[in-house]
Parts: C-alpha cells; sequence; structure tokens
C-alpha cells in the first residue's frame, strides 16, 4: 500500500521506495515495501520489534540492497555502485547519517573524541575542520566533560548522546534514528525527544523508528506503520493514532492489566499520553 | 604459554620477530585481497574472543584447570590468515597492557601461537575434514584434534626456543643469561602440560564450537569447508595443481608427524606423570637433581638416595637410555627435525596460495558473490 | 572483574602529574624499549640493576606508588619467575657452592648466577613496560606505535581489540551469570566441560554478529578500508631532552653490558 502526501507531487521526494523485498537468513524482513519520504519532513516508523525496520533504514543508508524493487534516493537510483564510488559515495555518507539502536556497535573508538572524529577524518576533512567541528558537536550534545573516555565507562543515555554526535558532527541533511529512545532512562529520553521536537522545521529530513506511541505524536509530522515486513498505513500521526483496531492488529496497543485511581483492577487498549 | 621478557636472548628474539614478519606481511596482503574492508572489524572483535577465551579456564580430569588460546577455532572460522592477525591483536594487548608475555618475546609468542599455531590448525584440520559435509561428526572430530596439534605445535616451538637458550647464551663463568633449562628439560616440562591440560582444553573449545555451530550457524565453517567457495573455478585449480594437491594431505601428516615425534621420544620418561604439573618447574626441578648429581662433584658424592631416584626414572623404560637425552648433539637433532616438519609446511601452504591466488584471478572476472546484510 | 578495575586505576595514574605523564607517547614507547633491550641484552648484573635502578626512579618522579608496583609487578613475577628460576641452582652445573642439608643436594654458582640473571630481567622489564601502560592513555599508547611504522589499518585493529575485549568480556560474564542463576547445585566435570565448549560457542557467535554490526556502523560513516588517525600530541623540548636522555643510558647500558 502506497503512502504519499497531499501536495509534494511536484517536488522530489529523498526516498522513493519501491516494491522492495529482502531476505534475512530465510526470513522476509521486507516484504513488497512502498514508501516516500518528501524532503524536511520528520517521519516516523511505527512498529513492533522485529517487524523489518532496522532493515529497511539500513537500506536507506545504502549499507544493504534489496533483493527485490528499488530505492531512489532524490530522484537518481541509490545502487552498490553508486555507494562504492567516491564521488556519490562520499557525498551520500555526508548527507545521511544513521543512528544504531544499539549504540555499542556504533562506538567502535577508544575515545569518545576519536568517535566524534572519526566521520570527517574518513571524509578527508583538514585537521583544522575536523576539530572545529568536533568541539562545536560536543558542545551542542553537551559531552564536552566525556571527551576522553572511553565507551565502555559510559551510561547508556551517553553512549546514545555520543553516538548521535558522531553522526551530527557530518551536519547531515537526513537523520536516520533506530529506536533512539529505547532503552534511556526517563531523562536521557527526555533530552532526545527534546532534540527531536526542536528539530521540527529546522529543514532536516528526519525518519525515526519505534514502538513507543507515546512520543510519535511529538517527534513526528508523518507516520507510517510497519507490519509483518510492509507498510500498511501512512497519514498524521493524530490519525494513526486513534485508529485503534489498527494499533492493535499490528501488535503495537498496550493492554495490559493497570490500576485506576477507583481501585478498579482490569485491562483495556491505552496509550499513556498527554490528554490535552 | 606466553614467554616473558628475560627468557629469550637478544638474538633469538630478534630471529624471532624477523620469521614472524613475513608471515604478518603475507597474512595482511591476503586479508586485503578478501573483503578487507569487512576484515578490519571481525579480526578485532575475534581478536577480543581469543583474548577473553584465554581467560576460559576448563576443569581436566584431576582436578585442575587449563586455558585454551582460542587458535583452533580461529583458523577454522576465519582461515588461517586472519586468524595470525587476530592472534597477534590478542597477544599484543595481553603483552603491553596485561603484562602476560614480554614485549621482545612478542615476536616469539607471535611466532609460536599465532602463526604456528594457526597454520598447524588450519592444514591439520584441511587434512583431516577432507570433503565431509560440514555438517559432519567428522569435522569435530577434524576440530578437536587440530586444536590440540596447534596448541602442542606452538607449545614445542616455545619449549626449542627456551631449551635452546643455555646451549648458546651463557656468561663468562658458564652461568645461562636467560633461560637456563635445556631442551632435554624444557621439552618434557613444558609439552606434559600441554600434551594433557591445555592440549585437552583446547580440544574441547574446539570440537566443542564447532558442534555448536554446526547446529546454529553453518555459514561460519564455510569459509574452511569442503572446497574453498570459488564454484567453478576451483575444478580449474584442482586440475593445474593436480600432483602435489594429491599428495599434500601426505605430506601434511608426514610434517606434523616429524614435529611430533621429538615429544614422543623425549616424552618416554612415564614416570612424571605422578607429579601434578602446573608449570613446569616440578617436573623439572626432580628430574635435574638426578642429572646435576652427575655433572657436578665427583660420583662418589651422589647420595644414595639420588641414585635410587634415578633407577625409579629409568626403569620403566630401559631402552630410552637417559643418557642419550644428555648430548648436546640430541638438540641439534631435535631442532633439525622439527625445522624440517616447519619447511615441509611451509612449502605445503606455499604452493596452497599459489594455487588459491590463481583461483581469485580466475573468479575477479567474473561476478563476486559477496554476503549481504 | 579484574581486568576493568585494572583499567580504570591506569587511567587514574595517567591523568596525575608525574614526570613520565608529561612526555609524549611516542617517546615513552622509544623510550621504553630503548631501556628494554640493553636489559634484555645485558651479561653483567650490576648493569641489570643499574637499569631497574632508572626504572624505580621514573616510577618515582610519575608519582606511581610502590605499594602498586609492589603487588602488581614485582611480587607477581617474584612468584611466577620465581618458581620457575628455582630448580636452576641444583640443575645448572659448574662449580658447587652450597649442599642443602639432609637432601644433599648441591647448589651452583653458575646456577645461582642464572636463576638472578632471570629474575632481574623480568623485573627490570616488566617494570619498565607497567609504567608506560600507566603513565599514557591507552589510545595515545597504540597510536604511538605509528612512530614505529606499524600501518595504521593495524592501530586501528589494536584499538578496536581493545575497545571490544571489554565488550566480550562482559558477555561472557553476563552469559555465566545467567547461567548460573538457573543452576541448582555442583556440576560434573564433564558438564562443565559441555558448558563451557557450548559457552564459547554461542559467544563466538555473538562475536561475529557484533562484527557484522560494526563493520556496517563504521562504513555507514565513511569507512573505505584506509583508517585515518588523529595525531593529537606535539614533541616538545622537554620530550627531547627526555628521548635524549633515555638513548645515553641505553647505550650506556648496553656498553656495560655486554
Amino acid at each position: 500500500m502506497s503512502a504519499t502526501h497531499s501536495n509534494s507531487a511536484e517536488t522530489i521526494p529523498v526516498y522513493d521506495v519501491r516494491d522492495v523485498s529482502y531476505r534475512y537468513h530465510q526470513v522476509r524482513a521486507l516484504d513488497h515495501l512502498d514508501l516516500r519520504v518528501e524532503a524536511g519532513r520528520r517521519v516516523v516508523l511505527l512498529g513492533a520489534n522485529g517487524s523489518g525496520k532496522s532493515t529497511l533504514l539500513r537500506i536507506l543508508n545504502g549499507l544493504c540492497f534489496p533483493d527485490e524493487g528499488e530505492v531512489d534516493f532524490c530522484g537518481k537510483p541509490l545502487t552498490r555502485e553508486g555507494i562504492e564510488s567516491d564521488g556519490f559515495g562520499l557525498e551520500f555518507r555526508r548527507r545521511v547519517g544513521l543512528v544504531f539502536q544499539n549504540p555499542d556497535v556504533q562506538l567502535f573508538c577508544p575515545t569518545v573524541f576519536d568517535e566524534v572524529a572519526f566521520g570527517p577524518l574518513q571524509l578527508r576533512w583538514s585537521e583544522g575542520e575536523v576539530r572545529r567541528r568536533i568541539s562545536e558537536t560536543l558542545e551542542m550534545m553537551e559531552i564536552t566533560h566525556l571527551k576522553d573516555r572511553s565507551p565502555h565507562h559510559l551510561s547508556m543515555g551517553e553512549k546514545k548522546r555520543v553516538a548521535l554526535a558522531s553522526v551530527l558532527v557530518l551536519d547531515p541533511e537526513i537523520l536516520l534514528l533506530d529506536e533512539p529512545t529505547a532503552a534511556l532512562d526517563p531523562k536521557s529520553e527526555s533530552h532526545m525527544i527534546d532534540f527531536l521536537v526542536r528539530s521540527r522545521g529546522a529543514g532536516k529530513t528526519i525518519v525515526t523508528t519505534t514502538h513507543d506511541l507515546d512520543i510519535a505524536e511529538d517527534i513526528a509530522d508523518d507516520c507510517f506503520v510497519f507490519h509483518e515486513g510492509s507498510i500498511v498505513a501512512g497519514a498524521l500521526p493524530s490519525q494513526i493514532l486513534s485508529d485503534v483496531p489498527l494499533l492493535k492488529r499490528t501488535n503495537l496497543l498496550h493492554a495490559h492489566l493497570h490500576v485506576h485511581k477507583s481501585g478498579e483492577v482490569h485491562s483495556h487498549p491505552h496509550l499513556h499520553r498527554h490528554e490535552e | 604459554m606466553h614467554i616473558p621478557d628475560g627468557y629469550l636472548s637478544p638474538s633469538t628474539c630478534a630471529a624471532l620477530y624477523g620469521g614472524a614478519a613475513p608471515f604478518w606481511y603475507v597474512a595482511l596482503r591476503k586479508t586485503r585481497k578478501l573483503l578487507f574492508t569487512r576484515l578490519v572489524p571481525l579480526i578485532s572483535v575475534f581478536a577480543a574472543f581469543s583474548f577473553v577465551i584465554m581467560m576460559f579456564n576448563i576443569p581436566i580430569p584431576g582436578g585442575t584447570t587449563a586455558h585454551p588460546l582460542g587458535v583452533g577455532i580461529a583458523s577454522i572460522v576465519l582461515g588461517p590468515w586472519v586468524s595470525m592477525i587476530a592472534l597477534s591483536a590478542a597477544l599484543f594487548i595481553q603483552a603491553v597492557f596485561f603484562g602476560d608475555g614480554g614485549i621482545t618475546t612478542l615476536g616469539a609468542n607471535c611466532f609460536n601461537m599465532a602463526i604456528v599455531g594457526s597454520l598447524v590448525a588450519y592444514l591439520a584440520y584441511r587434512a583431516m575434514a577432507g570433503r565431509s559435509a560440514i555438517t559432519s561428526s567428522r569435522r569435530v572430530v577434524a576440530a578437536s584434534l587440530s586444536g590440540y596439534f596447534a596448541i602442542n605445535a606452538a607449545a614445542l616451538c616455545a619449549a626449542v626456543e627456551l631449551g635452546l637458550q643455555p646451549h648458546f647464551f651463557k656468561s663468562a663463568s658458564g652461568a645461562p643469561l636467560y633461560a637456563p633449562y635445556s631442551l632435554g628439560i624444557s621439552i618434557p616440562a613444558i609439552m606434559i602440560g600441554h600434551m594433557t591440560f591445555a592440549g585437552l582444553a583446547e580440544l574441547v573449545v574446539s570440537g566443542g564450537v564447532v558442534a555448536y555451530l554446526q547446529k546454529a550457524n553453518p555459514s561460519l565453517l564455510s569459509f574452511t569447508g569442503p572446497g574453498l567457495p570459488l564454484g567453478p573455478a576451483e575444478g580449474a585449480v584442482a586440475a593445474s595443481g593436480s600432483g602435489w594437491k594429491a599428495a599434500r594431505p601426505l605430506w601434511t601428516a608426514v610434517a606434523l608427524l616429524l614435529i611430533l615425534t621429538p615429544l614422543g621420544l623425549l616424552a618416554a620418561g612415564k614416570a612424571w606423570g605422578e607429579w601434578s604439573v602446573h608449570d613446569f618447574s616440578g617436573a623439572a626441578a626432580r628430574q635435574e637433581i638426578a642429572r646435576a648429581s652427575r655433572n657436578v662433584g665427583p660420583p662418589s658424592q651422589a647420595p644414595s638416595g639420588l641414585r635410587r631416584f634415578s633407577t625409579v626414572w629409568t626403569a620403566p623404560f630401559p631402552d630410552y637410555s637417559p643418557s642419550f637425552v644428555r648430548k648436546p648433539a640430541f638438540g641439534y637433532f631435535l631442532s633439525a627435525m622439527f625445522g624440517t616438519g616447519i619447511i615441509i609446511l611451509l612449502s605445503i601452504f606455499v604452493s596452497w596460495l599459489a594455487a588459491k591466488a590463481r583461483a581469485e584471478q580466475a573468479e575477479q572476472t567474473r561476478e563476486p558473490r559477496k554476503r549481504e546484510r | 572483574m579484574d581486568a576493568l578495575e585494572h583499567v580504570f586505576y591506569a587511567e587514574e595514574v595517567a591523568r596525575a602529574d608525574g614526570l613520565l605523564q608529561r612526555l609524549d607517547a611516542r617517546v615513552k614507547l622509544l623510550g621504553l624499549l630503548a631501556l628494554i633491550l640493553p636489559a634484555a641484552a645485558a651479561r653483567r648484573f650490576v648493569v641489570l640493576e643499574g637499569l631497574f635502578a632508572v626504572a624505580v626512579v621514573l616510577a618515582a618522579l610519575s608519582r606511581v606508588s610502590f605499594g602498586l608496583l609492589l603487588k602488581r609487578v614485582w611480587i607477581a613475577v617474584l612468584l611466577f619467575t620465581g618458581v620457575i628460576a628455582l630448580p636452576a641452582p641444583f640443575v645448572t652445573p659448574g662449580r658447587a657452592v652450597y649442599q642443602l642439608p639432609w637432601l644433599g643436594w648441591p647448589i651452583t654458582a653458575q646456577g645461582l648466577e642464572s636463576a638472578g640473571y632471570l629474575v632481574l630481567r623480568v623485573e627490570t622489564a616488566a617494570t619498565l613496560c607497567v609504567l608506560l601502560v600507566l603513565t599514557t592513555r591507552w589510545n595515545h599508547v597504540l597510536k604511538a606505535l605509528r612512530v614505529l611504522r606499524v600501518p595504521a589499518v593495524l592501530v586501528t585493529i589494536l584499538g578496536m581489540t581493545y575497545r571490544y575485549v571489554f565488550l566480550v568480556l562482559q558477555t561472557a560474564h553476563d552469559m555465566f551469570e545467567s547461567r548460573r542463576s538457573r543452576m541448582v547445585g555442583e556440576l560434573t566435570g564433564g558438564e562443565r566441560r559441555r558448558v563451557a565448549a557450548s559457552s564459547a560457542g554461542v559467544l563466538m557467535s555473538k562475536t561475529v554478529d557484533l562484527s557484522s554490526e560494526v563493520y556496517l556502523a563504521m562504513q555507514s560513516r565513511g569507512f573505505r578500508g584506509d583508517v585515518y588517525i588523529l595525531d593529537e600530541s606535539r614533541i616538545q623540548r622537554f620530550d627531547w631532552i627526555m628521548l635524549a636522555g633515555f638513548t645515553l643510558i641505553s647505550a650506556a647500558a648496553f656498553w656495560w653490558g655486554r
């Protein structure tokens, strides 16, 4: 099912994913999936764990390539040869940044400073430029005090911040975030969400995957629902979040036992969210 | 069997760094050819894995524990060249940051454990596993034995290196300057522990991991699986290297025999088994006290207790006269055997490399089949 | 976990304000080698003792506590190498200087000499190495290898190995913990071997999975096989002076020890 947004037929979408399938160890991670991501929009991909969201992000980041179907990036096909080429490949790496769900995978350098330096160095920026950008980014993410620390000494919240910093240092136009708030303590989670909320209208295209319905409305302009390897719905966040049958069908809804103030104990589908 | 600083003379250290260097160089070149970028994190993580494996203590019958190297499993999963780099990296980290093994002797330790270990494990495994299916139990046996041979080959190298020190490097007054025990002591002392405890540990880990992977993740075993993943080009390789290739398992066996036979000769003293060996000094002391009494001072001085001791030691094996162990020439004989074995192994390896390089060239003209994730 | 604490402490000492801490890592690495090599080569006790004394002085000037050195290095080496060297006086042929009462085993001068060489060499080398590692941040130690012409990619591999040792240790630790908590009673030797083998297998699978993920992460930030390292430290006059000092001591030690 394709999901497009109103009047953007004239502008070239950042991503145009058509009928993409991907198999991983005999499992169909992506199954005839379609998706369009428009420039400058904040997009949330909702889906239960294991629904293929991470795989899609990797395809969007040119890290793996679909078995079937096509992916266009800013109007041109995204292919393995293109990524491996020097010109387009390096440009792409600068323009698109992916923050992995497990920060340990992304923090492979000896210190935080080295980690943030890795991207710019790989892109062959001059040393002065590299140092300047690093201190700016560390400042912005409020992790300057961590710059000489090793990754194994950091808390989960700190790791995620460093991981984000290591991507933001390149000032990418397109940001792909895989479950950014998963496993975070409340304070770190709030920071992350603040960051995403504040990016509205900043010109960046942000694609976030999450199974956390509570934050979807705040961090997204467009909302798509993932289920069993394909996108089954795409609309405004408020519309999606009120579509209870859809949420139940796609295993996104809480329905656990809880206690009401009155003392009554029961379970019914609910969202933990603000009532305006 | 990590050798610390001070046990090997500078010339020995230099020689072994020199011996290791070509292998490191070739290993880097080889890994460059095979999807090098992907191997950088794989090598690092595998090195970390091997480091941790060296901290695994496996209980052995008798109530002690021993620790494996992980070289068996590294060679089987990664192939010998990548295994060499991964293990060298682990050894480096251990030596510099954790004080396990010396800096001047890093070349020696890498040569013994990373290089000889990986080569022996790989060749033994390929020879014994043959073309059997990846999930066959023959592979588990082959893996176990390869791990066992590999760790013992490494231990033998270490023992020979240490044992040669007192022969060549003595102070003006005749005192050994570095490792003080000659081959007659160092070889049995080190090999006993490794042929039993450490060897068993490596055997258990190698076999156990391969068995586990056969069920859980057989693709990890495919790099050293039946035939290399070359497809049709492999036929061409087989045709071109025919005679030598067919005889290769035989030569491998011969080489391994040459390397391991000295063990058999020296391990003649069954009486050593009755000591609980945790490090080699135990066995060494007992044996050499008997010996020392004959070298030092007039024979009549030898206390009767010692004479009794030495009879106990020689009685079970009257044919393996202990005096033969003491001739300096024996040490040279051992090294020669060992050297020959290594040279044969190397030749086998070089021919295999050449064949593989030919095959790769053939493959590069077609679309390479890379694994996607 | 021991390894983690070990590292924590090292990072503290590296931050203290001592002589060695102020030196560039490359100078320290070269200096270490300059002192270890003559220690390995010396044929005279007095030279070894001199080099050991130099190491001790460097330690003192760098605020490295002797208690730490004693525990971590000196006693450990004495136990390990001492035990290995113990039979040497009995075993080495030469001039007998003493005979053990009771057993009558003779001790030779050459044997004592040999044991002495061994222990002193190892103590000196180990002290110097520990000094390098304690007074330098580990990533600087690795970057310093570039001065020895070690290829950048190897330095990167070593850095990643060090980093991931802790992750793999943690994973192994967690695996054992969870296994232990699900077990009642003691295991037999055979069972423990099986557990060890399958734990190694699981650990290895995770290891390989981890490396694949890391590879993707590296590619995602532009990695294409070449590695670029940022050189952070500058060599100053003090570094040159110390380097000259190390060279002098090294040359002297080589000369007198030959």
